[in-house]
């Protein structure tokens, strides 16, 4: 008999305090409360990431063996992940509804946690597979909490494409694991390289991620899912979750270069074209989610180019992102003026961040982006603002104009200082990392040079944005390439003539057959033909005796 | 040898009593003799099985004066098959033929005529004489033709005459076979004719009597006057004519074939009266089907069962040297010989005892008949599985055996015969066993003592059991084989 | 007590099933004691016996019927896989099926099958000749046709009728097969693969595809899984050990029998018909799940599903490759739990709330949540959701797929996947998210009925998560697999 486990139970102990709470709703007294437990369930995430995710540990019993260490690109978006986490789950625990949905909220809720969590700590595949499982399959339960007929068509997107994704990821890992004969995550990776069917793992493993990752043109279910979902809810998808899918490419894509195309042109397609088409929709959260595309797709065109800089730049995207999405929920919940200008002062620093003004935490991120990507693609990063700068201007008009739903709620101020808190931190973090996670000099964000290229491309943006404004935007419905498929034309498909079951043969011939042997055995009663069959046997086996004898 | 001869005798014996005992004893009397019978022929086996083959010669001559009696694993294995199905059917007659049911005539004329029908039997198994089985034939036949009878309806007594004809032709066949036998040989001794010079008058006397026999055994496309003759008779005969008669002209045929002329198989010969069997299990098969009666779907299904012992002809001997054993084929064929007689009995028996409660046995009239009398339908579904040839009854194993010796000899197509033949039994016995247990029961039938339902249960359970303990029986069939049996014709 | 065990374990259900049949129709005390005592002492058997065979035990017993007829009991580590988990399972089905019918008619006549059904499987899984397998194959085809036709209603006449046309033909063939096989090889005994050689690779190819068709009937593969939905008709108990544990499984364990044990892998690769087989798995994994989504009747989904399901477990075997095999032979074991737990379930929701079409399945959770769950939790498995049962075997079986070079395998479990998803998640959907119907009510404060499904369900997150565990069917499967059959 093995050990039960060997190793620091730190890293469980992160994935399973949601869990335990997640389990809390089931109690039927506990249900309705359960809510309020949402922002505990990061925490210990939190402490684990702010000491540097030290620790590994294997089950060999559990599952196929599960093994939990993070890597140093893990510990960062494990902390940004379980900050995004944790503020988001303090908006909801004050702003939702309590009752039976919300203890259903609250169980998956820490479940998609617990997986979020989960694929940065996993070392082996079948664990990531699972907490990426997790992730995938329990949001869409946030992505419907409300259960309008929005949300659950937007739900049935996102559940269809999770599936797909999940299917497509774990034949990949099969392809990977078949080859290494392991089932180490750094091991299979390698394996892709030389396995036969390797260049279709990678494939397959490039969609399951980017369906997660908001990949064009697989990212449609991003912009029905985001808007759809509870305010707590989109900050996290837009946030954390998109997350797995870039940890999921950096942990298991291999080194070779045949993929890395795809993922540039992809990425450019997605961080340009999202962007843009952001500025068709009225709903702010729509036009956030089209930005959290376009950004997501930036990461992977620095994926692709092999930079340094991805889990630096998702950290502050993700908080920043998830700060953007809390303030949509502030601003409906917004009473007075002062806190209408309150929000949308704190929007627009985060949306100066993520267009990369100089100095912010954003145009660190960029800069540490930019580090050995090439000149080419360089430039697309540089030029990325503009539109970034475009989308997010235009989403800011959006906020704006966004009608205010008369529910006072006490914590008003509370909640600003944490969502205005994890702006910050978005603003700050990247300047506190920067030492240890980026290789450029410390005063390099000051140089001139820089911070002008930081800023000529937002300037060309807000003008942009000023001429946009003045052109009659079209006003879509979220979900592009989708709305213009004919999926009611699939439905038939599905419904194949139905036979029916277990007819072994048709009952008319053989009652006519039946009926001929009647007749015929009627006839063989006749005395003169049985007479003569009788005779006629009898001088056969004669003859056949006879000559044979 | 004593048990030899008091399985002749007693029947006879008790058949007298049986006529010239006062009325109120005639039945215990013929009870009592079926007893002994029955002990007298499992007396004979055990002999035949501790100490080999018995012979007997009347009189202390020896053939080709004398006449002589044997009994070999075979013969001995049918006797004691008989005696059970005998012994079965008289306890159910005690029921079912009892003067207040079946009416005078045929409460009084049943038992003599069933014991007669026992000693002859009996006889047939033992005899080593062609005439003498002659003789023997012609008494079960008029045995058997007065059981048709014996209800005196009119639909009953055509059949009877129909049977008569038939088998009369019969008779006349084989008659015509032996004395062109006896012309060129001088003996009519199996033994002695097995070690005769070859005379040119054999290829001709063995097809007459060939001929003669299969009318007897009913084997297409002579078997047109069995399925009336043995639904028309009262359900009790019909149990021993089914199970019993043909098996009498069978046994015949197949000491003709094996152990008196074995020279003369000419393979052309084999494979018609294959053929003829192969035919007869399909087209039995399928009229089974097209019947609306219980007792016309089991008569027919003897037809077809009657079939599957005919392909031992081309595959005796067959089993190549793979086998653990020998003469499976030949095995085979009398495993289906005495699973069938157990199952037939039974079936007809419950067919009975349907009569009996219904007035009727119309599907449409037994639906639902499982449930007002439980073990009549069990009794049924056994018999059933032995006749589908499912294990682990009697008939899986016979048609295990005949269908190995048919792929191990290369003529595979045997085993298509075997395997259609299963499926067609397992549909036309679906039919009745559908209607047995179905859910409804429109008429509350008269009651039936559990005794009396029991009788064909144990017939069936026999027949089962055959397969479940074949080894004894298989190793008792081996006494007294006759060399072809194993080598082939 | 070598010979005794095996003996003794067929006795177990044996033994009931031969009292039960003549018991009074209301004595229901003696009869459930008689059937729980049976299953309970089986399982007590053959938990003693794991740890014996683990120490390297064998057991056997041999009777001889006819010469070349060998009814061969003996206890190998695939016996006891199916063994054990017939054995846990129909102590369950049969805590269930005394809950479920109560006090109803015939149960004398039901309980007395239900036992010699469990007797056939019993025996089918010991069997160590061909020729025993047979006979208790035989043997478990007549005993569930009284189940299937338990009712005695319309429908339950037709699907008996229907399961004995497609089942005889299917036994027909495999005796064709068998003595086919034998009169070139004589008697064939698992323990020591026959020679083939005395036949030629056509004759050989004719044989395995009579024998995949005679064990495929009751496998359910496609085209000869016609007789499964319409099985539907029997009462839930029924369809939960006719699909979970003997019918279907038999079929199953009989295609990995015939492909390791008969033929042996490297002959079925070196014949060639290792492809075909597994095309026909994988085309009934395809098909049967495309006409579940057509069904509106929760057991018809259910057993359209079963046909699919297992099918894994055929083409697992017919991959041949370790890694799949282990897939597939864990699959027996997964799809067990799981199909069970759904159909304990819907024999539940149409006991409790009187429902049997999926449409009044909407806002059952709030109703009926152990059931509701317990079913969520099937269903989730067979999709394949890790930790969940469904998703090793699946795991297990695309790296198997790998193993042996054929990747378009993976492609069918993934459409496979997806089917399962589409006909499963609107199912869990209309329970737990759409309203109630007005006037539809239930509940399921039916501990006989629940406790069976909910550990079969925690049982299927149990085998998931601990399957690396030694002990586990994983753990199990991989021993048979590497000290069996490996190369």
């Amino acid at each position: 008999m093995n050990a039960l486990y060997s190793g620091s139970l730190a890293p469980f102990a992160v994935l399973l305090w949601p869990l335990l709470i997640g389990v809390v709703p089931v109690v039927p007294r506990w249900r309705d409360t359960a809510l309020r437990l949402l922002p505990l369930a990061p925490l210990p995430a939190l402490a684990f990431a702010m000491a540097g995710a030290p620790g590994a540990v294997v089950f060999p019993d559990l599952m196929l063996g599960v093994e939990l260490a993070a890597g140093p690109d893990s510990a960062l978006l494990l902390g940004m992940t379980a900050l995004v986490w944790a503020v988001a789950g303090w908006y909801g625990a004050q702003t939702m509804a309590r009752g039976r949905e919300a203890g259903i909220f609250t169980g998956f809720w820490c479940l998609t946690l617990a997986g979020n969590l989960g694929v940065y700590l996993a070392a082996d595949i079948i664990t990531f597979y699972v907490a990426f499982a997790a992730v995938s399959l329990a949001a869409w339960f946030l992505v419907v909490h409300d259960r309008t007929k929005a949300a659950l068509g937007a739900g049935r997107v996102y559940i269809t494409l999770a599936v797909l994704g999940e299917a497509a990821l774990l034949t990949g890992l099969m392809i990977g694991a078949a080859q290494a004969e392991d089932l180490q995550i750094a091991t299979v990776r390698a394996a892709f390289t030389d396995a036969p069917l390797g260049p279709l793992g990678v494939g397959l493993l490039i969609a399951g991620f980017g369906i997660k990752a908001g990949m064009v043109p697989l990212h449609v279910w991003l912009p029905l899912a985001h808007p759809a979902a509870p305010v707590a809810g989109s900050a996290v998808l837009s946030g954390a979750i998109v997350k797995a899918g870039l940890i999921g490419m950096l942990l298991l894509l291999p080194e070779a270069t045949g993929w890395r195309m795809v993922l540039v042109v992809l990425g450019l397609l997605g961080a340009f074209g999202a962007a843009l088409w952001g500025l068709t929709q009225r709903n702010p959260k729509a036009v956030l989610a089209y930005s959290t595309v376009s950004q997501m797709g930036l990461l992977l065109v620095l994926v692709g180019a092999g930079s340094q800089g991805v889990a630096y730049f998702a950290l502050h995207h993700g908080m920043a992102k998830g700060a953007l999405f809390l303030c949509v929920g502030m601003m409906m919940l917004a009473t007075s003026p002062l806190q209408r200008r309150a929000v949308l002062g704190l929007a627009g620093s985060a949306v100066l961040s993520v267009a990369g003004l100089p100095l912010t935490g954003g145009a660190l991120a960029k800069l540490a982006a930019k580090e050995g990507v090439g000149d080419m693609l360089s430039l697309a990063l540089t030029l990325s603002s503009v539109t970034t700068t475009l989308v997010l201007g235009w989403f800011l008009f959006r906020l704006a104009d966004l009608p205010a739903k008369p529910a006072q709620i006490p914590q008003w101020r509370g909640l600003f200082a944490a969502i205005a808190g994890l702006a910050a931190l978005a603003l700050a973090l990247p300047w506190l990392l920067w030492p240890g996670a980026v290789a450029l000099p410390r005063g390099y964000p000051f140089q001139p040079a820089t911070m002008l290229e930081g800023l000529w491309p937002m300037l060309l943006g807000l003008v942009a944005l000023a001429l946009a404004r003045r052109l009659a935007l079209p006003d879509y419905p979220p979900g592009d390439v989708l709305v213009f498929l004919p999926t009611q034309k699939l439905r038939p498909v599905l419904q194949l003539p139905v036979g029916r079951q277990g007819r072994l043969y048709r009952k008319r011939p053989v009652l006519r057959l039946l009926l001929m042997c009647k007749l015929a055995e009627r006839w063989l009663l006749h005395w003169p033909i049985a007479g003569s069959a009788l005779m006629g046997a009898a001088l056969a086996f004669a003859a056949m005796v006879w000559f044979a004898v | 040898m004593t048990a030899l001869v008091a399985g002749l005798t007693l029947p006879l014996l008790a058949a007298f009593a049986a006529i010239a005992l006062p009325m109120r004893a005639r039945v215990p009397a013929a009870l009592l003799g079926a007893g002994l019978t029955l002990a007298a022929s499992l007396w004979l086996a055990v002999v035949v099985w501790q100490t080999g083959p018995v012979t007997l010669s009347l009189g202390g001559w020896q053939p080709p004066i004398g006449i002589a009696l044997r009994a070999d694993g075979l013969g001995a294995a049918l006797g004691v098959m008989t005696a059970l199905v005998m012994t079965a059917v008289a306890l159910a007659a005690r029921h079912e033929m009892a003067a207040s049911v079946a009416g005078p005539r045929a409460g009084f004329g049943f038992w003599p005529l069933m014991l007669l029908l026992w000693a002859t039997m009996n006889a047939a198994f033992v005899s080593r004489d062609l005439f003498n089985l002659y003789v023997v034939l012609e008494l079960i036949t008029l045995s058997a033709v007065a059981l048709v009878a014996i209800s005196g309806k009119a639909e009953a007594i055509a059949a009877a005459l129909r049977y008569l004809l038939f088998a009369l032709a019969g008779s006349l066949l084989y008659l015509a076979g032996v004395v062109l036998t006896y012309a060129a040989h001088g003996t009519l001794d199996i033994s002695l004719l097995a070690a005769r010079m070859a005379a040119p008058s054999d290829a001709l006397a063995l097809g007459l009597m060939t001929a003669g026999l299969l009318v007897k055994t009913a084997l297409f496309p002579f078997h047109v006057w069995l399925p009336h003759a043995h639904s028309a008779a009262p359900a009790p005969a019909s149990a021993l004519l089914s199970a019993l008669v043909p098996k009498a002209s069978l046994l015949i045929l197949l000491r003709l074939w094996f152990e008196a002329m074995p020279d003369l198989a000419a393979p052309a010969a084999l494979l018609t009266l294959a053929s003829l069997g192969a035919m007869a299990v399909i087209w039995g098969g399928l009229l089974a089907l097209a019947q609306a009666r219980l007792k016309l779907i089991v008569a027919y299904s003897t037809v077809a069962q009657l079939g599957y012992i005919f392909l031992v002809f081309p595959l005796a001997g067959g089993d190549g040297g793979a086998q653990v054993w020998a003469a499976g084929a030949w095995t085979g064929a009398i495993f289906q010989t005495l699973s069938h007689g157990l199952a037939k009995a039974a079936m007809f028996l419950v067919a009975g005892i349907y009569l009996v409660a219904m007035g009727s046995d119309r599907l449409s009239d037994l639906r639902g008949m499982a449930r007002a009398l439980p073990m009549t339908g069990f009794a049924f579904a056994l018999a059933s599985i032995t006749l589908m040839g499912l294990p682990p009854s009697g008939g899986f194993t016979a048609k295990y055996l005949l269908m190995t010796a048919a792929f191990a000899s290369g003529q595979w197509a045997w085993a298509l015969v075997l395997a259609a033949g299963g499926l067609l039994a397992a549909a036309y016995l679906y039919r009745p066993l559908a209607a047995i247990f179905a859910r409804e029961s429109a008429v509350a039938p008269r009651a039936i003592p559990r005794s009396w339902q029991a009788i064909p249960l144990g017939l069936a359970v026999l027949s089962v059991a055959l397969g479940l303990l074949s080894s004894v029986p298989f190793e008792f069939l081996q006494i007294g084989r006759p060399d072809p049996a194993a080598e082939g014709l | 007590m070598t010979t005794a065990l095996p003996v003794l374990l067929l006795m177990t259900s044996l033994l009931p099933a031969g009292v039960t049949f003549f018991l009074a129709q209301d004595s229901h005390a003696l009869r459930n004691a008689l059937q729980l005592g049976g299953a309970v002492l089986k399982l007590a058997l053959i938990i003693w016996m794991l740890f014996a065979v683990a120490d390297g035990a064998a057991y056997e017993a041999e009777f001889p019927l006819a010469p070349g007829l060998v009814v061969l009991l003996r206890v190998d580590a695939l016996a006891l896989l199916f063994i054990s988990l017939s054995a846990t399972l129909w102590f369950l089905t049969t805590i269930y099926a005394i809950a479920y019918f109560g006090t109803k008619a015939e149960l004398s006549r039901f309980f007395g099958f239900f036992s010699l059904c469990v007797a056939a499987t019993t025996g089918l899984a010991l069997s160590g000749s061909l020729i025993s397998f047979f006979i208790f194959f035989e043997l478990l085809t007549l005993s569930t046709w009284p189940l299937v036709a338990h009712k005695q209603d319309k429908p339950s006449l037709r699907a008996a009728r229907v399961y004995f046309a497609y089942a005889l033909p299917g036994s027909a063939a495999l005796l064709w097969a068998i003595i086919w096989l034998e009169s070139a090889t004589g008697p064939v005994l698992f323990t020591e693969p026959p020679d083939l050689s005395g036949l030629d690779p056509a004759a050989l190819r004719a044989i395995f595809a009579l024998f995949i068709i005679g064990v495929g009937v009751k496998a359910g593969l496609v085209p000869l899984h016609g007789w499964l939905p319409a099985a539907m008709a029997a009462p839930a108990p029924v369809s939960a050990l006719l699909h979970a544990v003997a019918v279907v499984k038999a079929g199953a364990f009989g295609v990995v029998r015939v492909v390791y044990d008969v033929f042996g892998a490297e002959n079925m690769t070196a014949l060639g018909v290792g492809v075909p087989l597994a095309i026909v798995a994988s085309f009934t994994i395809i098909w049967g799940s495309v006409r579940a989504l057509q069904q509106d009747e929760i057991k018809k989904r259910l057993a359209f599903s079963t046909v699919s399901q297992v099918s894994y477990i055929v083409l697992g075997a017919a991959l041949a490759s370790p890694l799949a095999m282990i897939g597939g032979l864990v699959h027996l074991i997964h799809q067990g739990l799981m199909k069970i737990t759904l159909f304990f379930c819907a024999g539940i929701f149409d006991e409790r709330a009187g429902v049997k079409r999926i449409d009044g399945l909407n806002g059952m959770g709030a109703q009926m949540p152990w059931t509701s769950a317990c079913f969520s939790i099937g269903a989730l498995g067979m999709i394949g959701l890790p930790p969940l049962a469904g998703f090793v075997s699946k795991f297990y079986l695309g790296l198997g797929a790998l193993e042996a070079g054929a990747p378009w395998v993976l492609a069918v479990l993934l459409a496979s996947t997806f089917l399962n998803a589409a006909y499963f998640l609107p199912i869990l959907y209309r329970l737990w998210f759409l309203p109630l119907a007005s006037g539809a009510k239930g509940d399921d404060r039916a501990p006989g009925l629940v406790v069976p499904a909910v550990v079969t369900a925690a049982a299927t997150v149990g085998v998931g998560m601990l399957a690396a565990s030694p002990i586990s069917p994983l753990g199990w499967a991989t021993l048979i697999v590497t000290q069996g059959y490996g190369p």
